[in-house]
């Protein structure tokens, strides 16, 4: 049984007096441990596709089921639940909460999975570590590059050891040398966690290093390829 | 942390959670002051209405009080006496008789009522003492006479002044003596300043052929407000024809007055804490708006609903605790200056009578622990529900449409 399967997906958003197809008729299946770029031009519904795995969002038909769930019958606070425990999000524009620190930011989901003062620390420290912002735990969001803002974003999305880590354009905002070291941190952390990442992107850089391409267009899938990082 | 996120929100626009909590703060305060002051007033009533002539419960014969029926008299035991004074409530008795009549000064004759009282029990009931204006409280056994301010006035009497009483007496006869002025009193409420005397009670006593004999026992008690539950206990213990009266049955618009105040303290603080919940409102609704990618962020990282809702509470209940432990503490201040100075309007303005009562021209407040804790439940119980609408709003963002916000 795949990781997480969309079955015939389809998803119309209201805009104005019209209705617009973000996704149409759209399968895909996703493996424990997959290193994944959904690629594509702007609208093309890559965003609609990691809101309804991350149960953001729901479709307007077809189902999402993650790990044998479905999430398509599940309350808000049911949603909620599922994404603190399997889903970890990386934005483009990172989202830290700007009145907490990094480590507090890092630590507020953790604390929502009521995880012990010290587990929490001890975890907070180790990934610290890992994507080299020790040091950093103190300073506000503000007080922050873009690539450290990222880095602690990622640090919050995989502090929780979900399932899947949901990283919408996660270099757009970064200078090429910080998003080549976001990307081989990544990489490392799927190898080591065995931690699914699916990317949406249409920067080649984050394309060219991952296993898997699946490219959209208007809310279709075009291609789905298997490559060589 | 929710803690801590929610103060650090509060802080985040300082300038706009200063200024509501200013509102709060105000209003809390304002509202323990002028509660204060309004208890302060209606104890100056009640006070004016019950220790400066009537006592706060009457023993009388039935129906006495109504017609003051020169023959309804008795004689009060020293065993009826003793019942009465174990009631823990009491703290005061006094005997008094009652007479009608003229009093004359030279050319002058007025009206009066007399009455009959024991200085030194007297006392323990009305503060009459407390309000002399020229002369001396009369001493015990002697014969002089306390005239209100308005009688001696028209009477063109002073202290050391003779009177002449008459009055028609129980046995039919015309009862009439010489009374010296002792003393001048002034209550403020015109009926007594402008009627009463009092005189030595067993001085009336022989005047009116009633030896022994009294028309009232006027108590004072611990608590004014608990003389409804004192009259029921007393009553039982009461020889037949005997009623206790509580000052609520002898003044009873004094009562509907006091039940006014109620309303009208209710009145007060619903309009005062209308407009603040409407300020708490705008600025939570304010913060909300402006944090709903926040709280899409929030959502995303997997906090629920119920959660969302907690945390915008969390912000109400600690901007309200805040408001609160200022605004007592100002409106605790503001009541003890008016308790301790208070402002004296005797210049600008008179004494008014009112319901039976006495209302001085000043502004005073009083301690009712009532005044402190209404206020701070009813802004807890405001700033929650105001609070309870920008935190729906919150929960039930969507947290797709949540995140695209600005």
């Amino acid at each position: 049984m795949p990781l997480i399967e969309l079955a015939k997906i389809g998803k119309i958003y209201p805009v104005g007096n019209q209705q617009v197809t973000a996704l149409a008729d759209l399968n895909l299946r996703f493996e424990q441990g997959e290193f994944t770029v959904l690629a594509g031009p702007s609208g093309s519904g890559k965003t609609t596709v990691l809101n309804l795995i991350g149960g953001l969002d729901q479709p307007t038909s077809g189902s999402v089921v993650i790990a044998g769930r479905s999430t398509g019958k599940s309350s808000p606070a049911e949603l909620a639940e599922f994404r603190l425990n399997h889903i970890g999000f990386v934005f483009q524009s990172y989202n830290l909460i700007p009145v907490l620190s990094a480590a507090e930011n890092v630590e507020f989901p953790l604390m929502l999975q009521r995880l012990p003062k010290t587990e929490r620390r001890r975890r907070i420290s180790t990934l610290f570590q890992q994507l080299s912002i020790a040091g950093l735990e103190n300073r506000k969001p503000n007080d922050l590059s873009g690539g450290q803002q990222q880095r602690v974003a990622v640090a919050r999305a995989i502090a929780t050891r979900p399932t899947v880590v949901l990283a919408d354009e996660p270099t757009a905002n970064l200078d090429s040398q910080t998003a080549a070291d976001l990307l081989t941190l990544m990489r490392q952390l799927n190898a080591t966690e065995n931690t699914t990442f699916i990317f949406s992107s249409h920067d080649p850089q984050v394309i060219n290093c991952a296993r898997r391409v699946i490219t959209l267009k208007d809310g279709r899938l075009q291609s789905d390829m298997q490559q060589t990082p | 942390m929710m803690l801590t996120l929610a103060l650090r929100n509060l802080w985040r626009n300082r300038r706009r959670t200063l200024l509501t909590l200013s509102a709060m703060v105000v209003s809390v305060s304002l509202l323990i002051l002028a509660l204060g002051v309004f208890s302060g007033m209606i104890q100056d009533m009640l006070a004016s209405a019950t220790e400066q002539y009537r006592g706060h419960l009457v023993v009388s014969r039935s129906g006495y009080q109504d017609d003051h029926n020169l023959f309804a008299t008795f004689h009060l035991s020293a065993e009826l006496r003793q019942q009465i004074a174990s009631d823990p409530q009491i703290v005061g008795l006094s005997p008094r008789l009652r007479a009608f009549g003229l009093l004359a000064h030279g050319l002058n004759t007025r009206p009066a009522e007399l009455l009959g009282m024991a200085p030194s029990q007297e006392r323990q009931v009305t503060r009459l003492q407390q309000l002399l204006v020229s002369g001396s409280y009369p001493a015990e056994g002697k014969s002089g006479a306390l005239v209100g301010r308005g009688l001696a006035s028209r009477l063109g009497v002073v202290p050391g002044d003779e009177l002449v009483f008459v009055t028609q007496a129980a046995d039919g006869s015309i009862g009439n003596d010489l009374l010296q002025v002792s003393g001048i009193f002034a209550t403020g409420n015109s009926r007594q300043d402008n009627q009463l005397v009092l005189v030595s009670l067993p001085w009336l006593q022989e005047l009116m052929v009633l030896p022994g004999q009294v028309h009232e026992l006027a108590l004072a008690l611990h608590d004014p407000l608990l003389a409804g539950q004192a009259a029921a206990r007393l009553d039982p213990l009461l020889p037949q024809g005997l009623d206790a009266l509580a000052w609520g049955e002898l003044l009873p618009e004094m009562q509907e007055a006091i039940a006014s105040y109620d309303v009208t303290r209710l009145i007060m603080a619903s309009i005062l804490y209308f407009a603040t919940g409407l300020g708490i409102l705008n600025t939570l609704f304010m913060s909300v708006m402006e944090r709903s990618r926040e709280f899409g962020i929030l959502m995303a990282l997997g906090m629920s609903p119920w959660r969302i809702r907690g945390l915008v509470l969390l912000e109400t209940l600690l901007m309200s605790v805040l408001a609160l432990a200022v605004g007592l503490a100002l409106g605790l201040a503001m009541t003890f200056y008016m308790a301790r100075v208070g402002i004296d309007l005797s210049g600008t303005l008179s004494p008014i009578t009112y319901a039976g009562g006495t209302i001085l021209p000043r502004l005073h407040a009083v301690f009712v622990p009532a005044n402190l804790v209404t206020p701070a439940l009813l802004l807890l119980l405001v700033t929650l529900l105001a609070g309870w609408l920008p935190a729906n709003r919150a929960a039930g963002l969507q947290p797709v449409t949540a995140l695209r916000e600005d």
